[in-house]
């Protein structure tokens, strides 16, 4: 059995949290803005910049890169309060959790001084470059080519489900830059300018019509050396500890909270019905998010619980699933994507967006597998 | 025996009519003001089928499901806000076996003599039962994941190792995920005491003791059904666990009707800070 240690906020915590809570009271009062569902929440550059006016971007580097040096589960603490309060998140969503802590660990020393300070100041926005129509759950898979020229790599090949590259200016692409017999071996990441000659972005509208996933085709894009990540040929493993970054957090499990919290403000609970859907979420929220945060102290104390992130990302989005369908049961009608009441048009968003809790960063399938392995070890 | 060193027991051993009489009976004596550090009281549980009332010091019906009713000295029975206890010797005793085969007794009570105070609220007593119920949930859960994973990775069949399949994955991974929720539950409603973490932690363990209590059985296959084997002794420990000291459905509106009370804007601090800000 994996084991999960319940821990306190300590006083420092709180106080950052209570920190927060104040911040976006004034900052983006209720009533000001169109809220999101977790880490759905709208793109806006000028609040980005606020969060790093007050240190909450890239929280989690250190110093010298422009960080506070705060640890995972200061970030952990800010993330959680931006998401449940529907906060514009989406500017600096992946610079903030992944591309920062992975140059961190990885990049070299110029990357570290190009890259952290503008991620630590709202300034560098980053996306994923993973899947491939050809390589989705088996990501070893990939076929982007990367053939070498002068003075770096000529990157060719199809990037898919890329949130962001019509927006962004960087993706971190896993390549291939050489063929081995271990397909694990050979594959390199490299930071890709999507402004680069020979990127087109496509982009591919969501179920609700939203245009934000995207088809990257790369024409033989020239990636200079400096922009490999790590050792050519790591890529792999630099990769899958990226993922414990990914899996580990609260956009697992909030992602339909306002829905929950908007019902109550319009709807009330007087009925039986729905204090039970209330009463089963707020546990299931609380067991959850005491089994997220233990997550988060182990990766401050430096462990790589890649496994344990598994099993909750596996329960926290199969949870945020449940509780949609559990409020979604209270109300009679088809919800109105475009009605007057907050709660009814949180509730469409929820309803369109929730298939892909179970797949985006990991599908359920695979996270079980990754899981079940550590439970036999 | 301290609270905390009592649930423990609880968590290790399973049932323990001396932890339990220590963490239920004891303590309902000792919130009337009636005694102490009583060692051997056991607590009907109450219930829909139970018909006891308390006239004039004497007690009068019937008690069910009463956990080690034969063996204990005194039985402690809350009624209509009043805690009476009844020595065991002045009622009548039939020996049941709850769902698990352990002693659930019925106990009937003929103008029995009690010794009584006011002051209890019903809905404490379901409270600290609740808390005895997770620490006793968390164990026999840890223990039913610990023989589903080591059953899985021996067992073969189709030549590999049942676990080598996604399906049997699937309900390992579930077992593991229901018997971390509990653990946590059982941890926190053992270091901090309040209601809200003790609703929310009897809902969990009590959706733990229902689906992981399923993919065990799965898990184990043909042999996990039968008395020989000691998964269903903890799966029919689970099930009635599960139905004391509120169940589902009693836990999430109780829950939910305090959350509601509080407003929308106090959901999410609820969540985080739990007891000590709102009361459930």
């Amino acid at each position: 059995m994996l084991r999960f240690a319940p821990s306190e906020l300590t006083d420092a915590e709180l106080a950052l949290q209570a920190e927060v809570r104040e911040f976006l009271a004034v900052e983006l009062p209720r009533g000001s803005f169109a809220p999101g569902l977790g880490m759905a929440g709208a793109r806006d550059e000028r609040f980005s910049r606020a969060l790093a006016a007050r240190g909450w971007l890239g929280m989690a580097l250190p110093r010298r890169y422009g960080g506070a040096e705060r640890g995972v589960v200061d970030r952990f603490i800010v993330v959680e309060e931006l998401l449940r309060w529907g906060a514009p998140v989406r500017y600096h969503w992946v610079a903030d959790r992944q591309s920062g802590p992975l140059i961190l660990r990885y990049g070299s020393e110029a990357q570290r001084q190009r890259f952290l300070p503008a991620i630590c100041r709202g300034e560098a926005s980053f996306s994923i470059g993973m899947s491939e129509p050809e390589a989705g759950s088996d990501l070893a898979a990939v076929q982007t080519r990367a053939a070498r020229a002068s003075g770096g790599w000529s990157l060719t090949g199809t990037k898919l489900w890329t949130g962001g590259a019509h927006e962004n200016d960087w993706c971190v692409v896993l390549c291939r830059t050489s063929e081995e017999d271990d397909r694990h071996r050979g594959l390199t990441q490299v930071i890709l300018d999507l402004h680069a000659p020979g990127v087109s972005v496509r982009p591919i509208a969501y179920l609700d019509g939203s245009e934000f996933f995207n088809e990257v085709v790369l024409d033989r894009v020239f990636v200079a050396d400096e922009l490999v990540i790590g050792e050519v040929g790591s890529g792999w493993a630099q990769n899958t500890s990226e993922l414990a970054y990914e899996r580990s957090g609260p956009e697992r499990w909030l992602s339909t909270y306002l829905v929950l919290e908007q019902y109550l403000r319009e709807h009330g609970a007087s009925d039986e019905r729905a204090q039970a859907a209330i009463g089963e979420a707020v546990a299931g929220w609380w067991g959850i998010r005491t089994l997220s945060l233990s997550v988060a102290r182990l990766l401050d104390a430096g462990q790589a619980p890649v496994a344990e992130a598994a099993l909750v990302k596996e329960l926290g989005t199969r949870f945020e699933q449940e509780v949609l369908d559990a409020i979604w049961q209270l109300v009679p009608d088809p919800p109105d994507p475009a009605a007057e009441s907050l709660f009814e048009r949180l509730l469409a968003a929820a309803i369109l967006g929730a298939p892909s809790f179970t797949i985006r960063g990991g599908t359920n399938e695979i996270l079980r597998t990754v899981a079940a392995r550590a439970l036999r070890a | 025996m301290s609270t905390a060193g009592a649930l423990a027991v609880l968590r290790e051993r399973g049932g323990d009519s001396a932890a339990e009489s220590a963490l239920l009976g004891a303590w309902l004596l000792a919130q009337a003001g009636l005694e102490g550090r009583d060692s051997d009281v056991t607590v009907a549980p109450g219930g829909a089928r139970d018909s006891v009332v308390l006239r004039e010091g004497r007690v009068s019906g019937t008690a069910h499901g009463v956990p080690w009713a034969r063996d204990a000295a005194r039985i402690a029975l809350l009624i209509d806000g009043q805690v009476a206890v009844v020595e065991r010797t002045a009622a009548a005793i039939e020996p049941r076996e709850d769902l698990a085969g352990d002693a659930g007794d019925t106990v009937v009570f003929e103008r029995a003599v009690a010794r009584s105070a006011p002051g209890v609220d019903p809905e404490a007593l379901l409270v600290r039962g609740a808390l005895t119920r997770i620490a006793l949930m968390a164990g026999a859960l840890e223990r039913a994941c610990a023989i589903a994973i080591e059953h899985a990775g021996e067992r073969h069949q189709f030549g590999r190792p049942i676990a080598s399949f996604q399906a049997v994955q699937q309900h390992l991974v579930t077992i593991a995920q229901q018997a971390a929720l509990a653990a946590v539950a059982a941890d926190t409603t053992a270091r901090d005491r309040g209601a809200f973490e003790i609703a929310a932690g009897k809902l969990l363990a009590n959706r733990a003791a229902l689906s992981a209590g399923r993919a065990a059985h799965q898990v184990m296959g043909a042999r996990g059904t039968t008395r020989e084997h000691p998964l269903g002794q903890l799966t029919r420990r689970l099930w009635v666990w599960r139905s004391q000291y509120g169940d589902e459905h009693y836990w999430s509106t109780r829950l939910g009707a305090a959350v509601a009370r509080a407003g929308a804007d106090s959901v999410y601090p609820a969540i985080t800070a739990g007891s000590s800000i709102l009361s459930v």
